[in-house]
């Protein structure tokens, strides 16, 4: 490492990378700053027998109904996690180990998040049989593929809400009207579309539900898990131990962790249309400008996705010069959780783009904390590194002679 | 797990020396190889005279690597004889750039690319 040079450059970075994971809300930290004193709610949430510990679960308590609320679920049905990828784990596995017996065949897309495929992948290794729906090419699974793809054996349908790379929005509520029709579990992973997108469990006839603190201005490391109790859904858990969560989770409830994740879904269910307002015009803005450049497409479907999320490829330009030229941003080419190999998005690949297009896409993100200033310099920067890289491109008539 | 760019890749991927061609014309050779399908692709384009390259112009498509390296060719061919222009080797770019083990596939586009030149040259000086 010594002769190599750190691809950061010294200039701030701007941060366009909020679908990775989003800075802390200030008033979050604050009262996850609380929990830690010395004078905090330092007790055991399980320790009912004293009063710390009482004061814990109170805390507790108060952030289940806090996530309960944003999601129009009542709070007995959110069970704690260490974040999404438990979550799903958690939900995918726990059904369709719970119910083997009745049958092995479960459903779900190719573009879902890692943590979603790799966990029906491990179904695969178990016997069971998944049905890989392919989207179209703007992104969107229809709710009619996932009712020819159900069977009598069928067990679990799972569905990301918005994509975590192209920020499309699935019909997640057609989805599951069908699986509530023919008696089959849903799950939805809703990581990315938590604050972004009014959430409603009942109405969407969702029986698991995903959720992560961090992208939506919580602290890392803490999520939760929707669980349907009526009718009681059957679920094994992935740990044993304490049996906290009512045997679902077993682990120590990380009070300060909680305390910060409900707090972020308050706010963010409070703010969420104006946030969302703000940040949708920010986008317009960016991809203005980023259109301005020519040789620019979106990926996915133009209008059914989150405000935040803008999904580009970039014509005539390799994909790792145009990262390496673009370090003064903070974007991600892929989803931050698998990217860092030079293999092409596979939900790009799933769309339909080429291994190129592919490869020179950027997802730029925006958030609470994004400004005019920020869009207005990514999109100057773009335009002059493109500019400078596609002036080298050899150009159709370079095998002439 | 960040790509490693070494300073000389980074100086040359960001100030690029000689970008672009000369047009066809007396004493102007080119030399192509790669495309733009498979991820690499360099364009050489050189002026000769008096039995040397008097200057050099590169077009690249591709990782920084193998822009840094057009780049940087272009300054080393300079001053070449033909025979010093067959006997040019990827080599002498790895030494100078410190491509990664996995990338060095692409100085054999390079490679390529120079040997096109050379032959070029050969077909205007019988």
């Amino acid at each position: 490492m010594n002769s190599m040079s750190s691809p950061a450059k010294s200039a701030p970075v701007i941060y366009l990378d909020y679908a990775a994971t989003t800075p802390v809300d200030p008033r979050v930290a604050e009262v996850m700053i609380e929990c830690l004193r010395p004078e905090g709610p330092h007790g055991n949430p399980s320790s009912m027998g004293h009063e710390p510990g009482r004061r814990a679960r109170a805390l507790v308590e108060k952030a289940r109904q806090q996530v309960a609320a944003s999601i129009g679920a009542r709070p007995e049905c959110i069970v704690w996690t260490s974040g999404a990828t438990e979550s799903d784990n958690l939900a995918i596995l726990g059904v369709a180990r719970f119910h083997a017996d009745r049958g092995r065949h479960v459903i779900t897309a190719r573009t879902e998040h890692k943590a979603v495929l790799d966990a029906f992948k491990q179904l695969e290794k178990e016997g069971f049989e998944v049905t890989w729906l392919k989207p179209g090419v703007d992104g969107i699974v229809r709710p009619e593929q996932v009712r020819d793809a159900l069977r009598s054996d069928t067990q679990l349908v799972s569905l990301m809400h918005v994509n975590n790379e192209t920020g499309v929005i699935q019909d997640v509520a057609g989805v599951g009207a069908i699986c509530r029709e023919r008696g089959v579990a849903f799950h939805v992973d809703a990581a990315q579309s938590a604050g972004k997108l009014p959430l409603n469990v009942e109405a969407m006839n969702v029986d698991l539900l995903s959720l992560t603190a961090h992208k939506s201005y919580g602290p890392k490391g803490v999520g939760a898990l929707y669980v349907r109790r009526r009718p009681p859904l059957g679920l094994k858990p992935l740990f044993h131990g304490g049996g906290q969560e009512l045997g679902l989770r077993s682990g120590t409830l990380p009070t300060h962790q909680i305390v910060g994740m409900g707090e972020a879904f308050e706010i963010g269910e409070r703010d969420r249309e104006s946030d969302v307002a703000r940040i949708a015009v920010l986008r317009e803005r960016l991809w203005q400008g980023l259109t301005a450049i020519g040789g620019v497409e979106l990926n996915g479907h133009p209008s059914e996705r989150v405000a935040g999320v803008l999904n580009v490829c970039f014509h005539d330009v390799e994909g790792e010069s145009l990262r390496f030229a673009l370090r003064e941003l903070a974007v991600s080419s892929g989803s931050a959780c698998s990217s860092g190999s030079d293999e092409a998005s596979y939900v790009l690949r799933a769309l339909g783009r080429s291994d190129q297009l592919a490869q020179s896409s950027i997802r730029f993100s925006l958030g609470r904390f994004t400004t005019a200033d920020d869009v207005d310099r990514a999109i100057a920067i773009v335009s002059r590194e493109v500019a400078r890289l596609r002036a080298l491109t050899p150009t159709a008539d370079s095998n002439g002679t | 797990m960040e790509p490693e760019y070494s300073p000389t890749v980074v100086d040359h991927f960001e100030h690029p020396r000689n970008g672009g061609r000369f047009e066809a014309g007396e004493g102007v050779i080119k030399g192509v190889a790669g495309s733009l399908e498979q991820g690499t692709m360099f364009v050489l384009s050189a002026r000769v005279a008096a039995d040397r390259i008097e200057s050099v112009r590169f077009e690249a498509y591709g990782c920084p690597h193998c822009i840094a390296a057009g780049s940087w060719l272009t300054e080393q061919l300079v001053g070449l004889t033909q025979p010093e222009l067959r006997a040019w080797h990827w080599r002498a770019a790895d030494q100078a750039l410190q491509f990664p083990m996995q990338k060095r596939g692409r100085l054999l586009i390079l490679e390529d690319a120079v040997r096109a030149l050379s032959e070029a040259w050969a077909r205007l000086i019988p």
